[in-house]
């Protein structure tokens, strides 16, 4: 992928210890997203997809080795390497304005200046005259629309998504994949962690694989169909046929489950 | 329908009154152990609004009013002072959670009137008396609902604070007390109602001043009228006291105003 890398993960590996015995999930694994790169991360359930975006958000430390945000080491949770997640995360008791202006939080911005950020942000991704009414007056896509205003209004180096739209129905979740897709044509580089392959396709710049049995990347694709693209078009099909073949040959759940210590 | 569930509240309300005063009417059961409901509002209403000479207990009420609200008021106070500080860091924190669970768990075990005797030895009777037996006695249901409230805290929140630049001690207020909210405010309800028992029992120990020395001395002189009237007083004061708890903590916190 041209342009320099933004995020570097270099001979990463991580283990939690259960019962004294360390279950490595990450086995010295390299992967990198270019900058304004869109990679999507699929893998069977276990492989450690979510070890790997806990890891670059900051949750967790690894065990070895190094994980470089624009050739640094990344250390606490911050700001410049922001999570949606799977789950709904906003705070309940904020309003969806509060929610999005939380992450501006003492910054000392003008007061004006915050209140046209959150309104610009809110009607990015669609929820202009929705910033007085509380979460759970939300649908689960809007929910994940207050999500992603939540983290851009910090405008991070590195957008990572857990699954974010596996809870929504078929329609919210295109909805929701045209948004991103808008975001990714404005460069925002994005780490994009998903379980649904057509999902992957239909968005990234590159699919990686992450293999269970190696823990680490095992396939690599470069997406290099047009743009807007037909989920029912020839090579879009052939393309998760093949992935999905690859997919296949992954070993069945045995080894290490999603449970963490 | 608002109008019929108003009605549903009420109709036992009536009923009881209804037979409360068939019962007098009928003299079914003598009036020096049951007055009748008008000779109750009647002393009742001199006892709150009667000038001061009209009676024994005329003019007291603004007097008897200001003390006990003030004992309650201080030692449901303490009790927030230090139950809600100590049960949010008990949530939190193993070590002070172990250092605080044997002590409180066991003086818990203590039924809270055993306190009396050893209170009065101590503080002696009135004001300090009663705002122990308050204070210990509120503690306990603000203590554990803190903690409950900060425990059961979902750990995704603060993983979305840290990364919106918002940890440590600034997650505490901004993200951690939120959650705890309504757990903090039921304990406060909790704490409040068992405030107003204790602060009676207190008052029962001959001090000379509260609503509770009012129907105490009301049984010395055998104005059975008056205990009613005091009984019914303390009920509506401490429903009163309730619905301003519940409204001052929404005026000072967001977080208690709005969870769905």
């Amino acid at each position: 992928m041209a342009g320099e890398p933004i995020l570097e993960l270099v001979d990463l590996s991580h283990y939690f210890i259960h019962n004294g015995q360390a279950d490595s999930v990450l086995r010295h694994l390299g992967l990198t997203v270019g900058r304004g790169e869109l990679v999507c991360l699929i893998g069977r359930s276990g492989s450690g997809k979510s070890t790997l975006l806990n890891i670059v958000a900051g949750f967790l430390k690894p065990s070895q080795g190094q994980c470089l945000l624009d050739g640094r080491a990344v250390g606490r949770p911050g700001p410049d390497r922001a999570m949606v997640f799977q789950e709904d995360a906003l705070f309940p008791w904020l309003t969806v304005r509060e929610n999005v202006a939380f992450g501006l939080g003492g910054d000392g911005w003008p007061r004006e200046r915050r209140q046209r950020e959150v309104e610009r942000l809110l009607a990015l991704v669609g929820l202009a005259g929705y910033g007085d009414h509380l979460p759970h007056a939300l649908s689960g896509g809007m929910k994940q629309r207050v999500a992603l205003a939540r983290v851009l209004i910090r405008s991070p180096r590195l957008l990572l998504m857990d699954e974010p739209f596996a809870a929504l129905d078929a329609q919210t979740r295109e909805e929701m994949q045209e948004l991103l897709l808008g975001l990714s044509y404005r460069r925002q580089s994005i780490l994009f962690v998903t379980h649904d392959v057509g999902e992957a396709v239909a968005l990234a710049d590159r699919v990686l694989l992450l293999d269970r049995a190696s823990g680490a990347i095992g396939a690599e694709w470069a997406i290099d169909l047009a743009r807007s693209r037909d989920r029912n078009g020839e090579g879009f099909q052939r393309l998760c046929a093949r992935i999905h073949r690859r997919l296949r040959r992954e070993p069945a759940d045995a080894g290490p489950s999603d449970v963490r210590p | 329908m608002a109008i019929k569930d108003l009605a549903l509240a009420v109709l036992p309300l009536l009923a009881v009154v209804a037979a409360w005063c068939a019962a007098s009417v009928f003299d079914l059961v003598p009036g020096y152990l049951l007055p009748s409901p008008a000779a109750v509002f009647d002393a009742g209403w001199r006892y709150v609004w009667g000038p001061a000479g009209q009676g024994p207990y005329a003019g007291r009420f603004a007097g008897d009013l200001a003390a006990s609200l003030s004992r309650v008021l201080l030692g449901f106070s303490l009790a927030v002072v230090v139950g809600i500080p100590l049960g949010i860091c008990s949530g939190r924190l193993a070590t002070v959670d172990r250092l605080a669970a044997g002590m409180v768990g066991g003086l818990r075990a203590v039924p809270g009137i055993c306190w009396l005797p050893l209170a009065l030895i101590w503080f002696g009777i009135g004001l300090k008396t009663t705002v122990f037996l308050v204070a210990l006695a509120a503690f306990f249901p603000i203590y554990q609902n803190a903690l409950t409230g900060a425990r059961m805290a979902p750990p995704i929140y603060f993983q979305a604070g840290a990364m919106l630049g918002v940890s440590g001690a600034r997650s505490v207020f901004a993200i951690l007390l939120p959650l705890a909210m309504p757990n903090i405010v039921t304990g406060l309800r909790l704490g409040m109602g068992i405030s107003w028992a204790y602060l009676v029992l207190g008052e029962l120990t001959g001090v000379p001043d509260g609503l509770g020395a009012a129907i105490m001395d009301a049984r010395m002189a055998g104005q059975t009228d008056l205990i009613l009237a005091g009984i019914v007083l303390i009920a509506l004061i401490g429903r009163g006291c309730d619905c301003l708890l519940v409204l001052l903590v929404r005026c000072l916190c967001k977080s208690a105003r709005r969870q769905g």
